[in-house]
């Protein structure tokens, strides 16, 4: 692949240098250095040499605020991917948070012969069965509560109140003792050939599996099976995110809940919200909870404002400002938690909370839920149980 | 060849193109759909670049093309269909109607003031409002006023009587109390009794419960009239004599009352033959006094007297004494027979004939008229319509310690009114669903309970509520000392002779023709319950409507015209709603519960004054027009016709041109810019008629949160516009439109700072790039190179601005006071639909295509059709008139023979 190629995949070439994308751009906002339409005109002139440089490069949160909006229709986030890939090849890489620890994690996941203790999670409460047509697709939920420790944040709680929320509507899935990370971050940061080899394995595991469906609580990995694994690997399966099962069920009448006299509002991951254009079911699903009053951020739905960073890579004081941004509009509702369907989002909201910098800022605290939990506590007993 | 031309659209390109035609010598046909000519140029303030008045410029061409004695400026009117070829065309064009005589309509304006209906103006791009009847604009040209009317409002539609509800409501709104109350009498003689007990089916159409609740449409009715007797201004004239034939109604109750309201208001003498003490039928003994109190009934039946219609009491026709035969020798030259049906049907249960049974028809009748009744402690009605829930709340009313109702079938289908059931509900009465008697159970003669079978819903019957059927071995017996059967009323026919010829039907009621409502007797004709069996007041009014007619054609030997067909029926998806604020009806005060127990004083109170007329105001307006003819009484010239008809006219010509102009883009699909959502983002149309001086604020642009006159503008240039998800195309006005915009605001408030965000400047045009130069150095206006990405507001309501300076390469936010969105300019919304009639072909865009651009730059892909203006292709003022004139010129040379 060229930058010529790039280009042309992404229709670069229409770009009007209007300058509309970096007007509503969440990163140019707070970084005012960083310009998209900037990036394309380098590409256009043929700067390959400054764009692959190019410090911002990997500044882009890829959310797609941009590109819907764009008077030329540029794909610009996957104009980013595509130029990332060209930087990786000359050894460019983004600034990686938490010393990297998460991208090395990706690449040892890459190896074949790697031997994981992944199920440990799984308690005596836990229905799994490996006679299942469904495979609960759990992500890397298991590797985030030691990193994220700090901020408090239980991704294992996902997982283990999707598989609740799946028992208890008489389904004992498959979960995958082999498991890869699905490769989200390091196709985005450009690492193209270690995504083929997750993408593969992650195949040939479930091809054996044998499965029919799978259900995906986490936005990225969801995103990353319906949009990006066709271009490299084969899955024949029907693929679904729990927000939509769960909307499905409840309009068939086969879920009921209790009552949660609760204030919420709901934050549209990017990867399910413009990347897919789910908008509506998890609205759905935490409606038809009886009780709950859902209310709307100023930003939602497509115009939805992203958490802040992405693929773990160039987090710094604008994603930070990003994120206190997007909490202050959740704030600003009254609501009393802010529900996600991403557990990144999760750790990055947990994170902006607990890591309030040296100067103080804006009171920000508010809680964090995953839908799955809210939906676990709302067919009674204790969540993550 | 034929040496007319037809003109479509009256913009200032058709204009200048009929001008020159005429002026060379064609006929010209100009064919303009709304209706004025002018176009888009006449909504503008000034034009550029010499900041001319945009209406001085036009104004004098309007006039100079309407007068030409060659133009025959057909406006309000649209093409309709197209035949022919070059030099032959056969136009046939829709002559939509204005319902205004245009020969006798002298614009003078009396109309509109009256008019109690507000909407917004397209003109005033909905900143400014007009009423329904209307010229679009003070130099409107032809001179002339039109009515809207989006069709037939559900209210009237469902009215069986055809009362203009929207008409009345309208006017009340407007505080026209006695107007509204001259406009129900036109088609209901009985206001104040409809206001209280109409079953109103207007109500449950009313296109405003799709949105909340219906209006209180009967309420408004009961306060109009009410409103006259409480001031006192009932003023009845008694109508003239006028005609030698009089006629007898048999019966005073709503059918006869309005026949003979209907007949002497057409100058007959009429003579009402009631049986009863008092006159008004079941109005005055069936229905309850806290219903409908007798003052009531009384002072409007004593109207209908005034009028001159003669009301014979304590006198029955029948076999004894006066018989309907004696009635043509007294000299009367027909006879309404409408004695309604008050016989109660029988339960046909065993234990009827016992003591303490009374059935509901004459439990009412004997309440109403004073005789003492006793009820028992513990009284079940049997029944569930509206004669039941009156029997029920009289019962309470007379002191039965427990008043309980029997129904057969469900909540769902039961015949009473909603309120009405939730009233005696509220009062106490308790209604056993499914459930139906079998046997009244006796203990010395007296009734002692009432044995009953529960029912369980089977499938639909012949009237569509679901058939009750009995569930065996599910008998109960309940405790009663007082049945009261309601389960429905037949007519008495007793007083016809016995050997009647009168065709009557199995069920009791007369055979009439159902349009004429004649029985087979020449001259003899009924209406009312007696016909349909029993139904509500209202349609007993309709009947009554319609026999006077028929009795009136009868009498003057004429056929009976055939009823008007009525425009379509407006429905809740034709209105825009968005901007209507949602708000529940006036609630009706009634009397407490505790002091209603042991008195018959009515329950509802009526509407205030004040509740009436915001009550009123909730009204969509769903007619637009409505028909509340207060135009027509203001009219000198007597042109109003709120019956006229659409027509057709055939043309012939030699060629066509199309100039249909062009058409704002919706640019609320942009939500990054705010539209709609943030008030103090505004289009630059709006903006145009906002600083006109001739607009909704006379020039004086204020700001839609606080009302202050702005002094930091921003403008945004293509807006829907240079955009592939929504026009590719430049509109090629717009830099300079908001360049002479930012010139304006200068100029009107001195110091305005105004910026304009562009992509690129596009100043192609003679004295273009130095009316930009004179803006940035004498009117305070910076150009900013970047194309937004985003609009907030702020708590000021301030819109802030997220935007790149691509010069520069910095994103930045700029806090204004107000920003113009430019708005992309789209080819006329109708151009899709027009270009299929004219077979000629459009781009992909909408644009008119133009096969040979170089060589034969105005003809369009059908040899004798031409085109100019922004339709052609996006352009400027001075360019579409002077398009316009070379197709002037082309059609000659087309038509002459040129290729």
């Amino acid at each position: 692949m060229t930058l010529e190629d790039a280009v042309k995949e992404t229709k670069a070439y229409y770009c009007l240098e209007c300058g509309k994308c970096s007007g509503l751009c969440p990163v140019s906002r707070y970084n005012p250095a960083y310009s998209p339409r900037v990036m394309v005109e380098d590409a256009l002139l043929g700067l390959e040499d400054d764009l692959v440089h190019n410090r911002q490069l990997f500044s882009c949160l890829t959310c797609y605020a941009c590109s819907p909006k764009c008077p030329a229709d540029v794909d610009y986030p996957l104009f980013m991917q595509k130029s990332r890939a060209l930087a990786a090849k000359d050894g460019q890489q983004g600034d990686c948070a938490h010393s990297g620890v998460l991208q090395s994690l990706m690449r040892l996941m890459a190896s074949p012969n790697l031997k994981q203790k992944r199920l440990e999670w799984l308690s005596n409460g836990h229905r799994t069965s490996d006679q299942s047509n469904v495979l609960y697709f759990v992500g890397c939920a298991p590797y985030f509560d030691p990193i994220f420790e700090d901020t408090g944040v239980k991704s294992l709680d996902v997982a283990r109140d999707s598989l609740k929320i799946l028992n208890s509507l008489g389904i004992a899935p498959k979960v995958l003792p082999n498991e890869r990370c699905c490769g989200h971050d390091l196709l985005w940061t450009g690492d193209t050939e270690n995504f083929r080899r997750l993408a593969e394995l992650n195949a040939a595991a479930i091809k054996e599996a044998g499965v029919k469906k799978i259900i995906f609580s986490c936005a990225e990995c969801y995103r990353t099976f319906k949009k990006d694994y066709p271009n490299y690997v084969k899955i024949d399966c029907e693929l679904q995110h729990i927000s939509e099962f769960l909307s499905e069920k409840i309009e068939k009448g086969e879920l009921s809940f209790k009552e949660i006299k609760k204030k919420l509002t709901y934050h549209d991951p990017c990867r399910l919200g413009r990347h897919l254009g789910i908008y509506e079911p998890p609205r759905r699903v935490i409606e038809s909870i009886p009780g709950i009053e859902l209310v709307e951020m100023k930003d939602n739905r497509a115009e939805s404002l992203c958490c802040g960073t992405s693929a773990f890579t160039n987090c710094d004081s604008c994603s930070k400002q990003i994120r206190v941004e997007r909490l202050l509009q959740a704030k600003a509702t009254g609501a009393e938690s802010i529900i996600t369907c991403c557990p990144k989002c999760q750790i990055h909201f947990r994170c902006a909370m607990v890591n309030k910098g040296e100067v103080k800022g804006p009171d920000v605290e508010i809680e964090v839920v995953d839908l799955v939990s809210l939906v676990a506590q709302a067919l009674g007993g204790k969540s993550s149980e | 060849m034929n040496d007319s031309v037809l003109i479509v659209g009256g913009g200032i390109a058709g204009i200048q193109a009929s001008i020159d035609l005429a002026n060379m010598g064609f006929q010209v046909y100009l064919v303009e759909k709304s209706p004025s000519i002018g176009g888009r140029m006449a909504q503008l303030d000034k034009t550029f670049p010499t900041n001319d008045c945009a209406m001085c410029i036009l104004a004098p061409k309007m006039i100079e093309c309407y007068r030409h004695k060659n133009v025959k400026v057909l406006s309000y009117s649209e093409i309709a269909e197209v035949n022919g070829q070059l030099g032959n065309f056969q136009v046939k064009v829709l002559r939509k109607s204005r319902y205004i005589d245009e020969t006798k309509c002298t614009g003078c304006g009396e109309c509109a003031e009256k008019c109690p209906v507000v909407v917004k103006s397209e003109f005033e791009e909905g900143k400014g409002t007009r009423k329904a009847i209307y010229k679009p604009f003070a130099q409107a040209i032809p001179n002339l006023y039109v009515i809207a009317k989006r069709g037939t409002p559900p209210c009237k539609a469902a009215c069986p009587a055809g009362v203009d509800a929207q008409g009345y409501v309208a006017l009340i709104s407007q505080g026209k109390f006695k107007e509204a109350l001259e406009l129900v009498r036109r088609r209901n003689p009985l206001p104040a009794v409809c206001g209280r007990v109409c079953t109103h089916p207007c109500e449950t159409e009313c296109n405003r419960g799709k949105l909340d609740q219906p209006i209180a449409i009967a309420a408004l009715k009961r306060f109009v009239a009410d409103y006259e007797v409480s001031m006192g201004t009932e003023d009845v004239t008694p109508v003239p004599r006028t005609k030698e034939e009089k006629i007898a109604v048999i019966g005073s109750g709503p059918a006869g009352l309005t026949v003979a309201s209907d007949l002497v208001k057409m100058g007959y003498g009429v003579t009402v033959f009631e049986a009863m003490p008092q006159p008004g039928g079941m109005l005055s003994w069936g229905i309850p006094e806290y219903r409908l109190p007798k003052k009531a009934l009384q002072t409007e039946i004593a109207g209908i007297q005034k009028l001159g219609v003669e009301i014979k009491l304590n006198s029955p026709v029948g076999k004894d004494g006066l018989t309907i035969d004696d009635l043509w020798e007294q000299g009367y030259k027909a006879t309404f027979i409408g004695v309604g049906a008050q016989a109660s049907m029988k339960l046909d249960v065993p234990g009827e004939e016992l003591e303490g049974v009374y059935h509901g028809i004459s439990f009412l009748r004997d309440v109403n008229l004073g005789e003492e009744v006793k009820v028992g402690k513990h009284v079940a009605i049997v029944g569930g319509g509206n004669v039941a829930i009156d029997a029920a709340r009289t019962a309470h009313r007379l002191g039965a310690k427990e008043v309980f109702i029997v129904y057969r079938r469900s909540r769902e289908e039961m015949p009473a009114s909603e309120e009405e059931i939730e009233e005696a509900e509220h009062e106490g009465i308790k209604i056993h669903y499914l459930a139906a008697p079998v046997k009244i159970l006796g203990k010395n003669g007296k009734v002692a309970g009432m044995e009953c079978i529960r029912m369980e819903l089977g499938e639909p019957d012949a009237s569509g509520r679901r058939r009750p059927v009995p569930v065996k071995g599910s008998e109960f017996v309940i405790d009663a000392d007082m049945i009261i059967p309601a389960i429905g009323q037949t007519s008495d026919l007793a007083f016809l002779p016995k050997k009647s010829q009168f065709q009557v039907s199995r069920r009791g009621t007369f055979e009439v023709d159902p349009i004429s409502l004649a029985t087979n007797v020449p001259g003899v004709f009924a209406g009312g319950d007696v016909v349909s069996g029993p139904a509500t007041v209202v349609e007993a009014i309709a009947a009554g409507k319609r026999a006077a007619l028929s009795i009136d054609c009868y009498l003057r030997g004429v056929p009976l015209p055939p009823e008007e067909e009525p425009l379509p029926t407006v429905k809740i998806e034709d209105i825009d709603t968005k901007d209507s604020e949602r708000k529940n009806r006036v609630a009706m005060p009634t009397v407490p519960l505790k002091k209603r127990a042991h008195g018959f004083t009515e329950v509802n109170l009526g509407l205030s004054q004040e509740m009436a007329v915001e009550e009123a105001k909730r009204c969509l307006d769903c007619g637009i027009c409505s028909w509340c003819r207060e135009c027509e009484k203001a009219c000198q010239a007597k042109a109003i016709n709120h019956e006229m008809k659409e027509q057709y006219l055939d043309l012939n010509v030699g060629a066509i041109v199309l100039a249909i102009g062009l058409d704002l883009y919706d640019v609320s699909g942009l939500t990054e810019y705010g539209y709609g959502r943030i008030p103090n983002v505004i289009t630059a149309m709006e903006y145009e008629r906002l600083t006109s001086a001739s607009g909704p604020t006379a020039g004086v642009l204020r700001r839609a949160t606080d009302g202050k006159i702005p002094t930091n503008i921003a403008f945004i240039q293509c807006v829907g516009s240079r955009d592939f998800k929504n026009n590719p195309y430049c509109s090629s006005v717009c830099c300079m439109h908001a360049t002479k915009e930012a010139i304006l605001a200068y100029e009107h408030h001195p110091g305005t700072k105004s910026t304009i965000f562009y992509m690129d400047l596009r100043a192609v045009g003679k004295r273009f790039q130095e009316y930009v130069d004179r803006a940035t150095k004498e009117y305070n206006v910076t150009y900013i190179r970047g194309r937004p990405g985003k609009i907030d507001a702020n708590s000021n309501g301030n819109p802030i601005i997220w935007y790149e300076d691509t010069i520069t390469g910095e994103t930045k936010t700029f806090e204004t006071e107000m920003v113009i969105l430019c708005q992309a300019l789209i080819p006329s919304r109708g151009i899709r639909e027009l270009a299929g009639i004219l077979g000629i072909k459009l781009d992909e865009h909408s644009f008119v295509e133009i096969p040979d651009k170089l060589w034969r730059p105005l003809d369009t892909t059908r040899p004798g059709v031409l085109a100019c203006g922004y339709v052609h292709s996006p352009r400027d003022i001075p360019d579409s008139v002077a398009q316009a004139s070379g197709t002037a010129a082309r059609a000659a040379e087309v038509i002459a023979g040129g290729v």
